[in-house]
Formats: C-alpha cells, structure tokens, sequence
C-alpha cells in the first residue's frame, strides 16, 4: 500500500511545504496516521483521497507551526486577487529558462501553502478541480479562485522578469 | 463579447477544461478575436509547463521500510502483542512447533470423545467382580442377613439366574447376594424356608 500511494503522498505534502526533506517526512507520518485511524475510513471518498487529504492537512499545519511565512486563510487570501495588478497581454516568452525556473521557484516560496498548494496539485499532479476540493476540504468555486490567484500571481512575477 | 476581465477569470480553468461546455465555447470565441487574453492563456500554459520542469522527483529509497518501522514503533494494544508474540515463536520455532500443537489438540480430543465409552466399559467390568465380593461378603455374614432380609424373592427371568439358584440351593447357602448387570439389579437369594 506504501508503494502504490507513496509518491503522489510525497506530491501533496511538497506542493504545500515546498521543501523535499520535510514533506518526506510528512508523508511518512500521513502513512502512520491511516494505519492508525484506518478504522475511522468511511468510504464516503476513496482511499487514495483519504490519504491525501490528511497529508494535506499535516503538511498545513506544520507549515502554519512552523510559521515560515505571513498565511492568508480563507477569504484574506481571495481578496488579495483584487490587489493584483490587472493582467496584460505582454508574454514572459524572452526570458531564459534558466532565469525563469530560478524566478518561478521564488514565486512559488511567495505564495501562501493554500495557493502553492491548489497550483501544483494541479499542474504536477495532475488533479482534476474535484479532487483538489476533495483532498483540501473547500469548495470547487475557491480552487478556481485560488488557482487563477495562483497563476496571476506567478505570471506577474515573471513578466516583471521579463521587464528587467 | 464577453469582457476581457470576465474572461481572465475563466481562462485558467479553460486552460485544464474544467468548464461547463457553453463556457468554454464563450472563452473559445473570446479568444478567437482577443490577442491580449490569448497571450494571458500562452503564459498560463508555459507557467503549467516550467512547474512541471522545476518539480524534483523526490527519492523514495527506503521511503515504505521507513513507515513499516515508524508503524512497528507505535505501541499496540495487548491483544496485537500477544498475537505477535505468538506469531514470532511460531515463526521462530517452525513447523516441528505447529505439529506438536496439532498432535496435542488431537490427543485432547481423543480423550474428550472418547471418555464416556471408557468408563461404560468400566462399568460393565467391574460390576461382577463387586457382586462376588459382596457374596462372599455376605455370605461370611449369613445369619444377620438373613434376620433382617425383607425384600420380597426378585423375579428370575433368565436362564443363568435360574441356574444360580439351583446351585445354591443344592450347595445348602443360608443367603446371597448378587447384581444382575443387564437389568441394574442387585438380587438377595434366600433358600426356601422349611
């Protein structure tokens, strides 16, 4: 069961901690945890959504614990959209790779967990909208939000890369 | 046409086309005139692009012996110790252990079932061997048996019982005693009184 879930565990917990070390060691307490409460399993969602919901929450709380970053929760978070500069049609394509992965792997540590979190469910591990809503435990309506934040956000970032 | 800030929204989730069809028909033609928002969707899909790029593959090596062991020490409740207490001497001691355990429970059987045969058996046995010595018990103690004897004479309904009496009666005893084991009978014998 470790093997079959183990990587995608490891996925979820590093899209919210961002840090390969730690989120190792989240996912190996996310296996401990359904062992210990395998019992408690409704099969309201399935197993593998299960399991990653709770390396979800452990990999939040001990981002929030460890209180690495200012976190905006719920709707602090989604207001910030409105803060972002409105988006124009200028494209990021001139900048090298190299800057751009260096300059996006920074964006990412400058988002919040909820936002990293929902964009690389979405983009590494290919959850569908649904899945993403089921495994963090909020609406559909605010994985969209959260993403489109997300991705502004990112896109920002690179395009004033791109200016410098 | 749809603004392009109504469309901006929706631009992400037509990128993963996690729209409701007539929604992304509306991005779709939007697009389709709009060089601003197409521009906006090309950084999207480079920005999907390069996330999936920077993003390491964690190495696992170890990773699930890791959990087995962070599992095995948790503590368990009694019934888990002492079933893997027992699994382990089972494993430890092999299979010589399992048919030891195997032949016991048998023989543990054997003696349950077969008990109340064994002791029928038993009974049949010993029932003669107490007739005689209580014959020959009584017999030493004729006289007081006989003063005190009540019982009226038992019906004789077989031959060997027919037979006893003639030998008793020809051997002159004042009494006897015997168990007649078919019936569950114990029979007093006294000689026809003159």
């Amino acid at each position: 069961m470790v093997e079959r879930y183990q990587r995608r565990v490891v996925g979820v917990a590093l899209a919210v901690v961002h840090n390969q070390d730690d989120a190792i060691e989240l996912a190996q307490e996310t296996f401990v945890r359904a062992y210990e409460n395998l019992s408690k399993f409704e099969s309201r969602s399935s197993f593998s959504t299960w399991l990653y919901r709770i390396a979800a929450n452990l990999a939040i709380d001990f981002w929030r614990r460890e209180g690495r970053h200012v976190v905006l929760h719920g709707e602090d978070a989604e207001t910030e959209i409105s803060k972002l500069p409105t988006a124009t049609g200028d494209s990021f394509k001139e900048v090298s790779r190299s800057e751009l992965s260096a300059r996006l792997k920074q964006a990412l540590e400058e988002l919040t967990p909820e936002h990293r979190a929902v964009i690389l469910l979405r983009e590494v591990e290919g959850m569908s909208y649904d899945e993403i809503s089921d495994v963090l435990q909020c609406p559909r309506g605010t994985v969209m939000s959260r993403l489109h934040y997300a991705r502004t956000h990112l896109r920002n970032i690179l395009k004033d890369v791109g200016g410098d | 046409m749809a603004e392009c800030g109504e469309i901006g929204m929706m631009l992400g989730a037509f990128e993963d086309s996690e729209l409701e069809p007539n929604e992304m028909q509306e991005v779709a033609f939007h697009l389709a005139r709009c060089e601003s928002c197409t521009s906006i969707l090309a950084d999207y899909s480079t920005i999907g692009r390069d996330l999936r790029s920077i993003a390491g593959e964690p190495s696992l090596t170890g990773f699930s012996n890791a959990v087995i062991a962070r599992v095995d020490r948790l503590p368990q409740p009694v019934l888990a110790r002492i079933e893997r207490f027992l699994r382990r001497q089972l494993d430890s001691v092999g299979a010589g252990f399992a048919w030891g355990g195997a032949i016991a429970a048998a023989a543990v059987m054997t003696i349950i079932l077969m008990t109340p045969y064994a002791e029928q058996f038993a009974n049949r046995n010993a029932k003669p061997a107490a007739s005689v010595a209580t014959a020959v018990r009584e017999d030493a103690s004729a006289s007081n048996q006989v003063a005190n004897a009540t019982a009226d004479e038992p019906t004789m309904a077989d031959n060997d019982s027919h037979a006893d009496i003639s030998r008793l009666e020809s051997e002159n005893h004042s009494v006897a005693v015997w168990s007649e084991p078919r019936r569950d009978t114990t029979v007093i014998w006294l000689p026809d009184q003159p």
